[in-house]
């Protein structure tokens, strides 16, 4: 039994690595309606720059602080720069300029940063606790009261109040927004500069806490696992990114631990799981639908 | 659904488009026969190696005239290639360790090979890991560089994806940064592995170790899902046979991603008594830190791949005390540096590569596989491909090399396709920051084709 | 001012002319050349299957490299485990990949736009793991590597096509007759009703359903002959590069080149995928090995230019510049400059607008 609530803090703790980027991924397909293939470098970027303040003797926080901010101003010059100008272009084409920035910033990072892993310290003190042989990790706890409270945040901004009446009213339909008075412009880089400052902060706390190292590849896997959880739990939805993460998360430790057959294709159980979810609701568990009209 | 099916003529007009996409390959089945283009010259002599006179590189099958390509003048031109670009690209500090050494040999006149001295350039090519692209890079060394000789090729499927091809060619692949078996496939005579423990090698030295200090030992073991980690797995499974040592579990993780920590919270509820890491890369710290995660404390075996100064700082305390082998001095560790072997390396490192971290065990790895390549050139009676080839397939005794561990000696014979052999057990000291020795350096010459899994040496 | 029927002309003259060129080709040029001529067209190949999903019926897969993998297995194993020659391996990777295509179509009818897309991008991590399972043959690994004469040419084949020791002039001519074939094929199926219905169901599903087209079939077909099509790229892959492999990086990464080939060459034109395949090849052959030798002795310029870690991100960079500048792709922009001189009627099928979300 201890084993098994063992490996659900792990499954769980793996889960809300995932979640916490699959909520940047979801907060740029509600604003721009993208699928955005360089969140998880964005954030591995981030989390650079974090790695270099704090060696360079700032304290963690305040280096993740930092990088919260000069990811907000990169991710919102992004979108000015690099998605504004194909915004009107066929969607297959934001696909492309998405995959190219993913294989630029990969490779910046290792020209500018080199390709050596490197060691980045965790914001908190490491500890492990076991009430009767379950292990429960600080890292676990953060990450999970960390992914709650940009919940919470990112329910109030986006319900309740006007800026985020605007990121929602420029994503549903540009022209009128515009018509209405809402800066569209503005209002999609601050929807960008958002997610790129919650990836900094899903890079900056995930990665130390389930990496031992931060290296070029670090956020290749779980960006894809990110992927996963929000085609789960339904890409316009901020919840269903967050059971998405947790089930796909805990669906791999248990498949390790259970399913001695599956040991080394344990990645057919959350793919397995997302097909047959969609196949009975296709835009995820907590996804709105689109109706369509001829 | 009550949808009209989509008209029969549309549909089959693309069934006969799709037949007539087929028609080229049924016209090949009517035809059929084979132009047998090439035989594998490769093969070994028959009987191979008991006189001293019978070579042990065939070369009867060998195209006629290439045996001297690559040497023009004074230069010896040899290609390499490993990643440069992508994930794997920290590889790339091998180069530069081996670029130093050339470029040092380079600067006192180069290497004398039969009275003659010559400079030795090595291009090398980027595969960003893919074997795929080794492929191309290698034949385009071979046919548009005309490389005498390839030299260090990164990657294990990434020497097999040219095995036919450099046999065929006779093109010496030497000193392939691997400590596969598979390099042991007599098959195979043109290719040979560098001075890289070969896995089960290392297997064998923790069962002779656990057999004197805990006999009745309970053994967990991680192993990649891969042919490196069934290396470990199935060698140590065949070496307890007849002992009191037991493998309780067996764990395996995807090398490509790193993730262990399910897999160690599963072996660690075992309470084993060992815990053996056939993993590489960050899969090893990972291992260590999900280790220490869980309260496990067992004596610990972890690959020599993964014994870098990088690697076992992640990990840390949860590093102390691990075991591992190695085949070279420790250049992160300050004991070594009155060693004139090492001086002489970190001085021309510092000089030839100056972004190289001369303390890094990757850099001191290609710096001391440049030496042996030099060393056997010189011990070649002839500059011809074939020549080399047979001199570096029959090697003995060779001692200080580069890094080469003081005791150790490194041989190779028409039975023995193995130069890593002889090597030392060590210790982490997570509080100092290196290793130290334990024991006397294990000599294994000989022995690795007879405990490797057989499926790797033949297939 | 030109007519339609000089502009058909002139079309078929560059299709005579490309056609020689192509012909030639490998004996003006040398075994590295040619063979990655043929890697341009094996891309190219899969991208016109790709395209016909993607382009002309709105499906997208960012997954695509798992049946190239399929496809190249196939050959690979059916050669190097039971001795057959290379092409009759083609009559069963090209239908084995069309079956496995349409039991991924089936649940792709319900899943649609960016969930199909991730529920490619499973089958494309997972593909590498299926294989290092189920196949241990090159030195007990998963990968196949094949020899010289297993890939020999047959006998009947003369020795001005493939002299001795030019196996890849062979290769080279195997994947163009297939790639010709297959073009051909693709013209074909734009052209037929079929290929009306696939436009029209991309466009409008609903609205296709209403006119009597069974959008079911059509969606399952497009997925299964894009599936062949990258199939048989896989196995041409096989004859060219001399191996069958897969790790998750490489089969990812074809599948997203596959995707950037059709972007790039034109999304919905027949030629364009096989443009944008040429163009994936050689743009990335060009920095890695033409570039640095162009920017000189700036020293800023060669650390970063000539930093073989830095190609990614300049091929990264050149894509998005590209699509800024011809965001209907290479062949879309010619069209575009032709329809302009001409009198603009040019009234072939164009791109979709439709978003990936409905």
């Amino acid at each position: 039994m201890s084993l098994f609530l063992t490996q659900l803090m792990n499954g769980i703790g793996n889960g809300a690595v995932y979640a916490s980027l699959a909520l940047a991924l979801v907060l740029i397909f509600r604003t721009t309606g993208i699928l955005n293939f360089s969140q998880g470098e964005m954030a591995l970027y981030s989390t650079y720059l974090v790695w270099y303040f704090s060696n360079r003797g700032l304290p963690v926080w305040v280096a993740i602080l930092l990088s919260m901010t000069l990811s907000f101003i990169g991710g919102a010059a992004i979108e000015r720069i690099v998605i504004r100008p194909v915004e009107r272009a066929s969607p297959l084409v934001l696909v492309i300029v998405t995959i190219g920035m993913f294989l630029a910033i990969n490779s910046i990072v290792q020209v500018q940063f080199g390709a050596d892993a490197k060691h980045l310290t965790r914001a908190y003190p490491a500890h492990v606790w076991r009430p009767g042989n379950v292990q429960i990790s600080a890292d676990t706890l953060v990450l999970v009261g960390i992914l709650i409270l940009e919940c919470l945040f990112l329910y109030l901004l986006l319900q309740r109040t006007k800026l985020g009446l605007g990121v929602r009213a420029a994503a549903s339909n540009p022209e009128s927004s515009r018509l209405l008075g809402v800066p569209v412009g503005r209002t999609l880089m601050f929807g960008w500069g958002l997610a790129a400052a919650l990836g900094a902060l899903a890079g900056s706390l995930a990665i130390p806490a389930s990496q031992p190292a931060l290296s070029a590849a670090s956020m290749q896997s779980i960006l894809v696992f990110s992927f996963a959880a929000a085609a789960l739990g339904g890409f316009d939805s901020t919840i269903g990114a967050v059971v998405g993460g947790m089930i796909v998360g805990v669906a791999q430790t248990l498949t390790t631990q259970y399913i001695k057959a599956l040991s080394d294709i344990v990645l057919v159980v959350p793919f397995g799981l997302i097909l047959v979810v969609l196949m009975v609701r296709p835009q995820g568990l907590f996804g709105s639908r689109h109706v369509e009209r001829v | 659904m009550n949808h009209i099916p989509l008209e029969r003529s549309a549909a089959s007009r693309w069934l006969r488009a799709l037949a007539l996409c087929t028609v080229v390959a049924v016209l090949a089945v009517a035809c059929g026969g084979s132009r047998k283009t090439s035989s594998n010259p490769g093969t070994t002599t028959a009987g191979g190696g008991g006189g001293t006179t019978a070579p042990v590189v065939n070369t009867a099958n060998c195209p006629a005239g290439n045996d001297t390509v690559g040497v023009s003048g004074d230069t010896i031109t040899i290609g390499t290639s490993l990643p440069e670009s992508g994930l794997y690209q920290a590889f790339t500090a091998i180069l530069k360790g081996e670029k130093s050494y050339f470029e040092y040999m380079n600067a006192q006149g180069g290497v004398t090979v039969a009275g003659k001295k010559y400079k030795i350039n090595l291009v090398d090519k980027d595969d960003a890991y893919d074997a795929a692209k080794t492929v191309t890079n290698v034949n385009s060394l071979i046919n548009d560089t005309k490389v005498f000789s390839l030299f260090n090729v990164v990657g294990t499927k990434n020497n097999l994806a040219v095995r036919d091809l450099v046999n065929s060619q006779c093109v010496p692949d030497l000193l392939i940064a691997s400590g596969a078996v598979q390099w042991g496939n007599t098959k195979f005579p043109w290719m040979l592995g560098s001075e890289l423990v070969p896995y089960p090698d290392e297997m064998q030295t923790l069962v002779d170790y656990l057999k004197t200090t805990k006999p009745n030992a309970k053994i967990a073991v991680l192993k990649a899902n891969d042919d490196f980690g069934q290396s470990y797995a199935d060698t140590l499974k065949a070496l307890i046979v007849g002992t009191n040592l037991k493998i309780v579990q067996t764990q395996g993780y995807d090398p490509e991603t790193s993730e262990v920590k399910a897999q160690v919270t599963s072996l660690a509820a075992t309470k084993a008594d060992v815990f053996v890491l056939g993993g590489t890369l960050l899969a090893c710290p990972n291992a260590l830190n999900a280790m220490g995660d869980a309260g496990w404390k067992p004596i610990v075996y972890m690959s020599g791949t993964c014994v870098s100064k990088v690697l076992l700082g992640i990990a840390g305390k949860n590093a102390n005390g691990i075991f591992s082998v190695t085949p070279l001095i420790d250049p992160s560790a300050p004991a070594n540096d009155s060693n004139p072997a090492v001086a002489t390396y970190k001085a021309q490192v510092k000089k030839y590569a100056k972004d190289a971290d001369v303390s890094d065990g990757i850099v001191a790895y290609g710096w001391t596989t440049a030496a042996l390549f030099a060393k056997i050139l010189e011990s070649s009676p002839k500059l011809t491909r074939s020549a080399v080839m047979e001199t570096a397939r029959t090697l003995t005794g060779v001692k200080g090399v580069g890094l080469q561990l003081p005791q150790s000696t490194w041989t190779t014979s028409a039975k023995d396709w193995f130069i890593g052999e002889t090597f030392q057990l060590i210790k982490y000291d997570a509080t100092a920051g290196h290793s130290v020795n334990v024991g006397p350096i294990t000599d294994d010459n000989g022995k690795t084709a007879a405990i490797s899994p057989k499926i790797l040496l033949t297939q | 001012m030109r007519s339609r029927r000089q502009l058909q002309v002139l079309a078929l003259a560059t299709a005579v002319v490309v056609l020689a060129f192509l012909i030639v080709l490998p004996h003006q040029y040398g075994s590295t050349n040619t063979t990655r001529w043929a890697q341009a067209l094996y891309i190219g190949v899969a991208a016109m299957g790709l395209n016909l999903l993607t382009g002309y019926n709105g499906q997208v897969s960012i997954g695509h490299g798992a049946f190239f993998g399929l496809g190249a297995y196939t050959s690979a194993l059916l050669v190097n485990q039971h001795g057959w020659q290379f092409l009759p391996t083609l009559l069963v990777a090209g239908p084995l990949c069309f079956l496995v295509g349409v039991a991924v179509g089936f649940p792709a009818l319900r899943v649609k736009g960016l969930y199909l897309a991730l529920v490619t991008l499973g089958l494309a991590v997972l593909f590498p793991d299926l294989t290092k399972h189920y196949v241990h043959v090159t030195g007990g690994t998963n990968l196949v590597a094949m020899t010289g004469s297993e890939l020999a040419p047959p006998a009947w084949v003369p020795t001005s096509v493939s002299a001795i020791g030019r196996d890849d002039q062979w290769a080279y001519y195997v994947t163009l007759a297939i790639a010709i074939g297959l073009f051909l094929a693709a013209m074909f199926i734009i052209r037929s009703r079929f290929g009306r219905a696939l436009i029209a169901v991309r466009d409008h599903e609903a609205a296709a359903a209403t006119v009597g087209i069974n959008t079911s079939f059509v969606k399952v077909s497009a997925f299964a002959i894009s599936a062949l099509y990258a199939g048989l790229a896989g196995s041409c892959s096989v004859l060219v590069d001399h191996l069958a492999n897969a790790d998750k990086v490489q089969t990812f990464q074809i599948s997203i080149e596959f995707l950037v080939a059709v972007v790039i060459g034109g999304t919905a034109t027949v030629v364009g995928p096989l443009v944008g395949g040429w163009l994936v090849v050689f743009l990335q052959h060009w920095i890695s090995d033409s570039l640095p030798k162009h920017v000189g002795s700036i020293s800023v310029l060669k650390r970063t230019l000539a930093n073989p870690a830095a190609s990614p991100a300049i091929f990264g960079i050149i894509l998005i510049l590209f699509v800024f500048v011809l965001p209907d792709g290479l062949v879309g922009g010619v069209r575009r400059l032709v329809s302009r001189i001409g009198r603009g009627d040019v009234n072939d099928i164009q791109p979709s607008t439709t978003p990936l979300t409905t």
